[in-house]
């Protein structure tokens, strides 16, 4: 076998390994990118994998138990497609409008840690975890941002 | 005013790189240097010029213009001066103004004095290198200009974001933005030389850009990476967020081409790969503004959207449509003369290593933008977490980690097992012993133990390397071995700077198998006083407090830790409330750092009436070690990127060439230990003191006191007795109150095996006796004249109690005074045990 042939099997050797990982691993531990909308309409066959969920933080939803810690909140549905949100007015527009629609999708979440500082009413949640039995979503990680406050982001990051 | 100056400025830049670049490309086309002077001429005005504007800028952020967005959003009135500077480069339009300059004024230091192998490159470079110019500047001036004014001008403007007022974070954009500008260079030099149908030595000339881009970027990364570790208050370093991705993936490019420039420089191969690593050095780049300004990427640390995204998008594939097309026009240069023909030779291991390297960066470039794949390919959208990525990338990083130990050992050609003899052993020692002290001290995870092996085996090889070319070097000039050893790293700096660098990696290998695989995190509510196990740690809330600093509101806690029952140190994390920027709180961590592992507590949260606390606590292991080969890593980047004495030249050009390096290496090491100070500086939350209270269970603090009558008094001598030791001044009302409460516990139980010892801080002695005479005490009581008994004892106060048992351990403390009743209560415990 000449030097190229080896060298190419041994090229593809390696690029499969890496596509193998890369495919295994969005089948384990990447987190399917769904709405609050979406988690419902999924409901059962939403439990036990990893999600992430967007949504805009109902102030007044927000008990915090700081003895355990343990914080509580509800999230409202806001678009999954940033072009749609942009058609909206905007993330801020958006996150002000789903948090004043009572007929909007929600969902209660579960949080098992401090309370994040900016976790305030209009932020808008990015939240990683899995959708427990009770149909609550239980979370691992929390990111918020509030557009209305910033012109731009930083971080803020809690967890994982 | 300067707004206009500012914009006008900007303006004439554009003007100007536009001609610069028009005018070298006529002086291909005619080949007239007349044209190609005047195009450099224009390079050094648009330097000049965007220079002019950034200085406009800084003058409207130190007069406060608040009429200029930008100034308005990113600075106020009361913000110290370093950190108007810093607010330069704060914000998306600024950065981009900072990136225009700096671009200009990389493109005018390439052409101010090419060497003699890179003239003929020159011409077609400065081309491609004014183009980008203009590119930067024109998105500056026209989608994100600085200079843009406020319809109504603020009385103030907005602060600076608190997070951002940190020296890792002053430091960080410009040494980011620097390397991303310089990675131009080996773009432009391997298009030029593709142009110039010379491919055989572009590398070794655009070497010196290449390695300053990537040291740069290193060093970036890292400040970005200690900044989010003292700052974020999530216990990481790196969340694999997109923002951070981006300024990855070039540097990891950047990294192959530099093996790949060693390999073209030997062997004459890897023509192909080189310039390929070059252009996805600069698209990515490119890319990663893209993704953080477009609003494409859902990250935490995005700019604002904004409506570059098509701009930039363009440029990126105006860029990949010329290079591939160059590529596939004089695709028979880039055939490489030399085969890799096995790959247990050198050769076939930096084959290997390329492609890891590669495949790394599309990992990373695939877990960025996965949902937008995923959604593509099956209508579903995945995001990737640390998890993901961690591991994706682990086992590929283990691989490299692996060739780096295995490479040493093979030779050119293969089956040279030659060079295995005297190689092998320290080797295989180094990939048995770093495995066992891990596993010794605690590593018990496999996969992590495997890891231990690839950095032993790699260490062991660096350092056997290094040995036998000190031991050869000695022999054949007859020096000492560390004379040798010095002078190896000044003769042969590419190649000695390169295994301080490997040395370097090893070490941040030893810290991400550590922080990444056995990474401890919990959660505790600590009252007063009350001991908390937490791992190998106890950690007691001693006080908390609030304070005005400045600008913001202060809440910390101060708590003692100790580890195997002894005072370790004291801890002060703190939460920073702004109330003049939208209330925002940062929770400042505080950080022991120790080699094994890093203590780091964030304070969560603090009760109403301050006597709880909620705290997060992270023991990361081997942690320091990441920073610590990060120094190395970039000292042997330094050494590496040092020119070679020049023996050739005449003596005056000589000595003034050796008092410019000299003055050069001043500088790199200023940068070096400024960077160093970033890392470990003064304090990360920790506090001085010299002893802690010593804990319920543990030894009492021995001490040998003279009391009032002139006898003296020793605590060990009291062996077999409880002893309650109370500390106490005249000065002290709460102590005035106690004190009665003690004489009449002590009279209660006297004889029955228990002593009272008084022991007075800071008080005079007059004093003293009025007040034994005033309250009838009769046990022992001396003065603590030069306090040292209370530092053993670690109290922050008085009045302290502390009751220590028959066998001389404590068994209670009180913190403040202690009533008849609490006291009963614990001698009732100890008395007669």
């Amino acid at each position: 076998m000449g030097g190229k042939t080896k060298a190419i099997i041994a090229g593809l050797l390696i690029v499969a390994a890496v596509v193998y990982l890369i495919v295994t691993n969005t089948g384990s531990t990447a987190h399917y990118f769904l709405t609050v909308e979406e988690i419902q309409a999924l409901g059962d066959q939403a439990r036990g994998r990893n999600i992430t969920v967007s949504g805009a933080v109902l102030g007044e939803t927000i008990v915090y138990d700081p003895s355990i810690p343990r914080v509580t909140f509800t999230i409202v549905q806001v678009p999954g497609d940033p072009q749609e949100v942009e058609r909206a007015g905007g993330l801020a527009a958006v996150l002000h409008a789903a948090v004043n629609d009572p007929t909007a999708p929600r969902l209660e979440v579960v949080y098992n840690d401090v309370r994040p500082d900016l976790l305030v009413n209009e932020a808008q949640a990015i939240i990683r975890g899995q959708l427990g039995e009770d149909g609550r979503f239980y979370a691992d990680e929390v990111l918020l941002k509030c557009p209305s406050r910033y012109e731009e982001e930083i971080p803020a990051q809690a967890g994982p | 005013m300067l707004a206009e100056i500012g914009s006008i400025l900007e303006g004439l830049a554009l003007l100007t790189a536009l001609y610069g670049a028009l005018a070298a490309f006529w002086s291909i086309r005619r080949a007239d240097p007349r044209w190609a002077a005047s195009g450099r001429n224009a390079a050094y005005s648009a330097a000049a010029l965007l220079g002019l504007a950034l200085l406009a800028l800084l003058a409207a952020f130190l007069s406060d213009q608040f009429q200029i967005a930008y100034v308005s959003q990113h600075s106020s009135r009361d913000l110290p001066l370093y950190l108007k500077i810093s607010a330069l480069w704060g914000g998306q339009e600024g950065s981009l103004l900072l990136w225009s300059f700096l671009q200009a004024l990389f493109t005018a230091l390439v052409l101010a004095r090419p060497s003699e192998h890179a003239r003929p490159l020159v011409p077609w470079a400065t081309v491609l290198l004014s183009v980008i110019t203009v590119f930067f500047t024109a998105v500056t001036l026209f989608l994100s200009n600085p200079f843009a004014l406020l319809s109504a001008v603020p009385a103030d403007g907005q602060g600076l974001n608190p997070l951002l007022r940190h020296p890792g974070m002053i430091f960080h954009p410009p040494l980011m933005y620097l390397g991303y500008v310089m990675l131009a260079a080996p773009f432009a030099f391997a298009m030029a030389a593709l142009l110039t149908r010379r491919v055989e030595d572009w590398p070794s000339i655009a070497r010196r850009w290449t390695l300053t881009a990537w040291l740069f970027l290193g060093l970036g990364l890292l400040l970005g990476a200690r900044w989010a570790y003292d700052v974020l208050g999530w216990g990481g370093y790196w969340g694999w967020d997109p923002v951070e991705n981006a300024g990855l993936m070039p540097w990891l490019t950047a990294t192959a081409l530099l093996h790949g420039a060693v390999m073209q420089d030997e062997r004459r191969g890897f023509r192909l790969w080189n310039v390929l690593l070059a252009v996805f050095s600069f698209l990515l780049v490119l890319f990663g503004t893209f993704t953080t300004r477009s609003g494409m990427i859902q990250s935490v640390h995005a700019f604002a959207r904004s409506n570059m995204g098509p701009y930039f998008l363009a440029f990126m594939s105006l860029t990949l449509v010329f290079s591939f097309a160059l590529m596939i026009r004089y695709r028979r240069l880039l055939a490489s003369p030399v085969a890799v023909d096995s790959f247990l030779t050198r050769d076939g291991m930096f084959l290997l290593t390329l492609l890891v390297f590669a495949t790394i960066t599309v990992s990373v470039l695939v877990g960025s933008l996965l949902p937008t794949i995923t959604e593509a390919v099956g209508g579903r959208r995945f995001e990737a977490g640390p998890a993901w990525f961690d591991r994706v990338t682990g086992p590929q990083f283990a691989a490299l980690t692996l060739f780096l130990g295995v490479c040493p050992l093979l030779g050119r050609a293969a089956a040279a097992f030659k060079r295995l003899r005297g190689r092998l052993l320290p080797a295989l020692v180094g990939a048995v012993l770093l495995p066992v002290v891990a596993a010794l001290a605690g590593f018990t995870n496999p996969l992590s133990l495997i890891g231990f092996a690839f950095a032993g085996l790699a260490a062991g090889t660096a350092l056997t390397e290094w040995a036998l070319d000190a031991v050869a070097r000695s022999r054949h000039g007859e020096t000492g071995l560390l004379v040798a050893l010095g002078a190896l790293l000044s003769r042969n700096r590419r190649k000695y700077g390169g295994y301080v660098v490997h040395l370097g990696v090893i070490l941040i290998v030893l810290g991400l198998i550590g922080t990444r695989m056995a990474p401890f995190e919990t959660q505790r509510v600590l009252d007063a006083g009350e001991a908390v196990g937490v791992g190998d740690y106890v950690l007691v809330l001693e006080e908390t407090g609030r304070e005005a600093a400045g600008d913001h509101l202060s809440t910390w806690a101060l708590l003692s830790v100790y580890r195997n029952g002894q005072y370790l140190t004291t801890l002060r994390p703190r939460i920073e409330q702004y109330p003049t920027f939208f209330d925002q709180t940062v929770a400042v961590p505080a950080l022991h750092p120790a080699l094994r592992h890093d203590l780091y507590v964030v304070l969560a949260s603090v009760s109403g009436d301050g006597s709880s606390v909620t705290v997060k606590v992270f023991v990361n292991p081997l942690a320091s070690f990441l920073w610590l080969g990060g120094l190395v890593f970039l000292s042997g980047g330094v050494m590496a990127l040092w020119p070679s004495a020049h023996q050739a030249l005449p003596a005056p050009q000589a000595r003034r060439r050796a008092l410019l390096n000299s003055l050069g290496l001043a500088a790199v090491l200023l940068l070096l230990a400024a960077a160093a100070l970033a890392m470990w500086g003064p304090g990360h939350g920790e506090v001085n003191r010299p002893a802690g209270r010593p804990l319920v269970g543990q030894p009492a603090p021995d001490f040998t006191l003279t009391l009032l009558d002139g006898s003296t008094l020793t605590l060990s001598e009291l062996r077999g007795q409880v002893a309650v030791v109370n500390f106490w001044a005249s000065w002290c009302p709460p102590c005035e109150d106690e004190l009665p409460d003690l004489q009449q516990t002590w009279s209660a139980y006297q004889g029955r095996g228990v002593t009272f010892v008084g022991v007075v801080f800071r008080d005079e002695e007059s004093a003293v006796r009025d007040f034994v005479a005033r309250f009838s005490l009769t046990y022992p009581i001396g003065l603590d004249v030069d306090g040292r008994i209370a530092e053993r004892y670690g109290i922050t106060g008085v009045p302290e109690t502390f009751v220590v048992d028959a066998s001389g351990n404590v068994a209670a403390i009180h913190i403040g005074p202690v009533t008849a009743e609490q006291l009963v209560g614990e001698l009732e415990g100890v008395v007669g045990r």
